[in-house]
């Protein structure tokens, strides 16, 4: 039997600022706080993915502080998801779009399908529905907004929130004098090392709409699951001037913090790479969160980074690389 | 001859259910593996997917419900528990898709008889709740909760429970419909606002507390329509089909009854053979089969048992520490008869657990306490746990 042809989309890459569309499909009137990373971020993938999109919006500050009834601030179809089971909300979604195209009910373009859920929502809670997603092949691209932490429910610590942070969860102390003792999960190696349905993952931040949009472009135009990882400040989370928030993006890249890649069919490639790095201090400074840590706390991030960073332009080695003509 | 997993996934083929989402779990899995077949041999158009857990599985149907997809599902015992966080977004997003349920009992101790607590335990979650005791009726149940659930003035998610084992897996003769019949009977499934890209909605956001009391409240009205809607589906569902069914309680030899068995799921076959029995040895009994548990039929069980002298609740379903010291349904049902004049003696009797056998000679020791309580006028005991 051929293959039936359920006319995914195609989206043409954003050449330059000129070229962005205008037409917004996240608009005002939601409750974020000012100079929300998130928001912006929301806006962006909105702009780039068009007016054929529906979103999925597990539970977390892009729900709670974006969606009220009679009031909502996405102009194209949206669903609440909860925290926990995004992944498989958007699965049934699009099964649901592909025996309608199937049966003739549903004639056009088929739709770009977008999981936007925040840390927790992907990589904490909500992890094995997003993995179960992402290993059954469904034709979704899950983004995780990082603005790491549970931010809705009042800053807690999540899998991303870096090491030294102050959380409501980790507060310093005379016992705990760094706030939070762990190191992140690495969000992108979760995806890529363990799911061979997934032939595009990348990350990029708030401060770089271009790339972004161009990302989320790239991502919607694969025929499988996709994911992004983006960095989304947040002035609240982790307490710097909420007018810095793109400043707070873009020091988290010249500082090693926040690496930006892409990795298309078992290939990187980073872009943004700094010609030299600034020390991690510089971007911990604004951050009200990191204000109570000692030198010798500061000298186990910089370690941690230095680590990180000899992994850039190098290939990262993945468990299982799957051939892409093989497959498909 | 057929078991009730096969009826299952034979009615949710009839109904031709489009996406459907399976997690291995005995002993509803049956049902599954059934639809995996027909799926795979191209007896049905539709998506199978492998969720990765219960509460996947709960959250796909809901998506795919809420795109405007017929959906199915099922489990069993902790895999019904496991889910637990969906049920009521399902209810409440107004999503009709389907679960059915093989009862089994909930952990500990590791078990796979059938015990009613697994799907008991959703019951205040919004949904529609209903029991079989034959395969046939399984079949006959799926395409009248979908028919009902998908009603506009409706719109919620349905369970079809039977019990594991005793129905789940023992064969029994079952007829299924004809395309016309079923065609006649059950519409497609017509969505009010599925996610669209034409139409923009959004489903879902946030209220403000004041909102919440009015959205509740719309709620509970919808399930005061539904035992219309019920009516009329299980009128059609006899005109169509030529199988009739009382719509909320089975009365089997009821009418001039002094004393009944309150019952619901596979052991009532048990129940009505020992009705028989009875009659023959003089004893006036009768048996009130539960078909519904939500929406609960107040009233008409009210009607139904009402004369009745003495009613034991058979409960198949725990509830620790509650009003009535044993099981589920006693409460509900002594709140039924409250508001009447004369109202009979109601006691319970714990039955069936883990999936054990109740027993004709059990039936015969539950009419003696029944009829003891007849001639004493009162009851001093609101639980016997039987054979113990
Ligand atoms: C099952 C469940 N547990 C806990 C919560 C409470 N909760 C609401 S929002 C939230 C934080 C979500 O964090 P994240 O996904 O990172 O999104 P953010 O709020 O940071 O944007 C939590 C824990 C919930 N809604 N559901
Ligand atoms: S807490 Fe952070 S993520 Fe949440 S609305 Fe405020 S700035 Fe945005
Ligand atoms: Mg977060």
């Amino acid at each position: 039997m051929p293959a039936f042809d359920y006319n995914f989309q195609k989206l043409e890459p954003i050449k330059s600022f000129k070229a962005v569309p205008e037409a917004e499909q996240y608009l005002p009137g939601h409750r974020t706080c000012a100079g929300c990373g998130p928001a912006l971020n929301y806006r962006l993938v909105a702009k780039a993915a068009g007016k054929d999109t529906i979103f999925i919006g597990p539970t977390g500050c892009m729900y709670v502080a974006n969606a009220s009834y009679l009031c909502t601030p996405y102009a194209v179809s949206w669903i609440h998801a909860q925290i926990t089971n995004a992944g498989a909300v958007a699965s049934g979604i699009e099964a649901a779009f592909k025996i309608a195209a199937r049966k003739g009910r549903h004639t056009g373009p088929f739709p770009n399908i977008i999981v936007m859920a925040g840390d927790g929502g992907s990589v904490d809670i909500g992890l094995q529905a997003m993995s179960g997603m992402m290993y059954r092949n469904h034709k979704v691209l899950f983004i995780c907004y990082d603005n790491e932490s549970y931010a809705n429910t009042g800053i807690q610590t999540s899998p991303t929130t870096p090491y030294g942070a102050a959380t409501t969860f980790t507060p310093p102390g005379k016992e705990i004098p760094e706030g939070k003792t762990l190191f992140p999960k690495n969000v992108p190696q979760l995806v890529i090392g363990g799911h061979p349905a997934v032939k595009y993952v990348a990350t990029t931040t708030i401060a770089h709409p271009l790339d972004l949009m161009n990302k989320v472009r790239k991502a919607l135009s694969k025929p499988g699951p996709t994911f992004l990882h983006i960095l989304c400040p947040c002035p609240k989370g982790w307490l710097f001037d909420e007018k810095l928030t793109p400043d707070m993006a873009k020091l988290a890249v010249e500082t090693g913090m926040w690496s930006n890649y892409e990795w298309e069919d078992g290939v990187y490639k980073y872009t943004n790479v700094p010609k030299k790095y600034l020390p991690v201090g510089d971007y911990m400074k604004p951050q009200g969160r990191f204000a109570h840590l000692k030198p010798e706390h500061i000298a186990k991030m910089q370690a941690f980074v230095d680590e990180k960073i000899k992994q850039v332009q190098r290939p990262i080695p993945v468990a299982a690389a799957v051939p892409v003509k093989k497959l498909a | 001859m057929m078991t009730g997993c096969r009826a299952a996934a034979e009615g949710a083929k009839s109904a031709e259910v489009e996406v459907i989402c399976s997690f291995p779990i005995r002993p509803y899995t049956a049902i599954m593996m059934e639809l995996a077949k027909m799926v795979a041999n191209g007896e049905l158009n539709a998506e199978f997917i492998h969720g990765e857990g219960e509460h996947a599985q709960l959250s796909v149907v809901l998506g795919a419900s809420a795109a405007g997809a017929r959906a199915y599902t099922g489990s069993s015992g902790v895999g019904v528990t496991y889910a637990m966080e969906i049920y009521s977004p399902m209810a409440g997003g107004r999503y009709p898709a389907q679960m059915s349920i093989a009862d089994r009992t909930l952990d500990p101790p590791g078990d796979f008889g059938s015990e009613h607590t697994d799907a008991m335990s959703t019951r205040d979650q919004g949904w529609l709740l209903g029991w079989a005791c034959s395969p046939q009726e399984v079949y006959d149940n799926t395409l009248m909760s979908y028919r009902i659930g998908e009603d506009h003035r409706v719109m919620l998610p349905q369970m079809v429970c039977q019990d594991g084992y005793f129905i789940s897996h023992i064969p029994d003769k079952v007829t299924l419909g004809e395309t016309s019949q079923v065609k006649e009977f059950l519409p497609p499934y017509r969505p009010i606002s599925p996610l669209s890209l034409t139409n923009p909605v959004s489903h879902g956001p946030q209220i403000r507390p004041d909102q919440g009391a009015p959205m509740d409240a719309m709620r509970a009205q919808t399930f005061l329509a539904i035992p219309k809607v019920i009516e009329e589906a299980t009128a059609d569902f006899a005109r169509i089909f030529g199988r009739k069914y009382d719509p909320f309680v089975e009365q089997y030899r009821l009418a001039d009854a002094d004393i009944a068995f309150f019952i619901m799921g596979a052991h009532s076959n048990t129940a009505r053979a020992a009705v028989d029995k009875l009659r023959k040895e003089g004893v006036k009994a009768g048996m009130a089969r539960l078909r519904w548990v939500r929406p609960w039929p107040t009233h008409q069980l009210a009607e139904a048992l009402g004369h009745v002298k003495a009613v034991g609740v058979v409960e198949t379903s725990t509830s620790y520490g509650g009003a009535m010291r044993g099981g589920n349904l006693i409460h509900e049902l002594r709140a039924s008869l409250y508001d009447l004049d004369d109202r009979p003696l109601v006691t319970s009797f714990m039955g069936g657990l883990g999936g054990e056998t109740i027993w004709p000679a059990d039936f015969d020791y539950m009419a003696g306490v029944l009829s003891k309580m007849v001639k004493e006028k009162r009851t001093d005991r609101y639980v016997y746990w039987l054979g113990m």
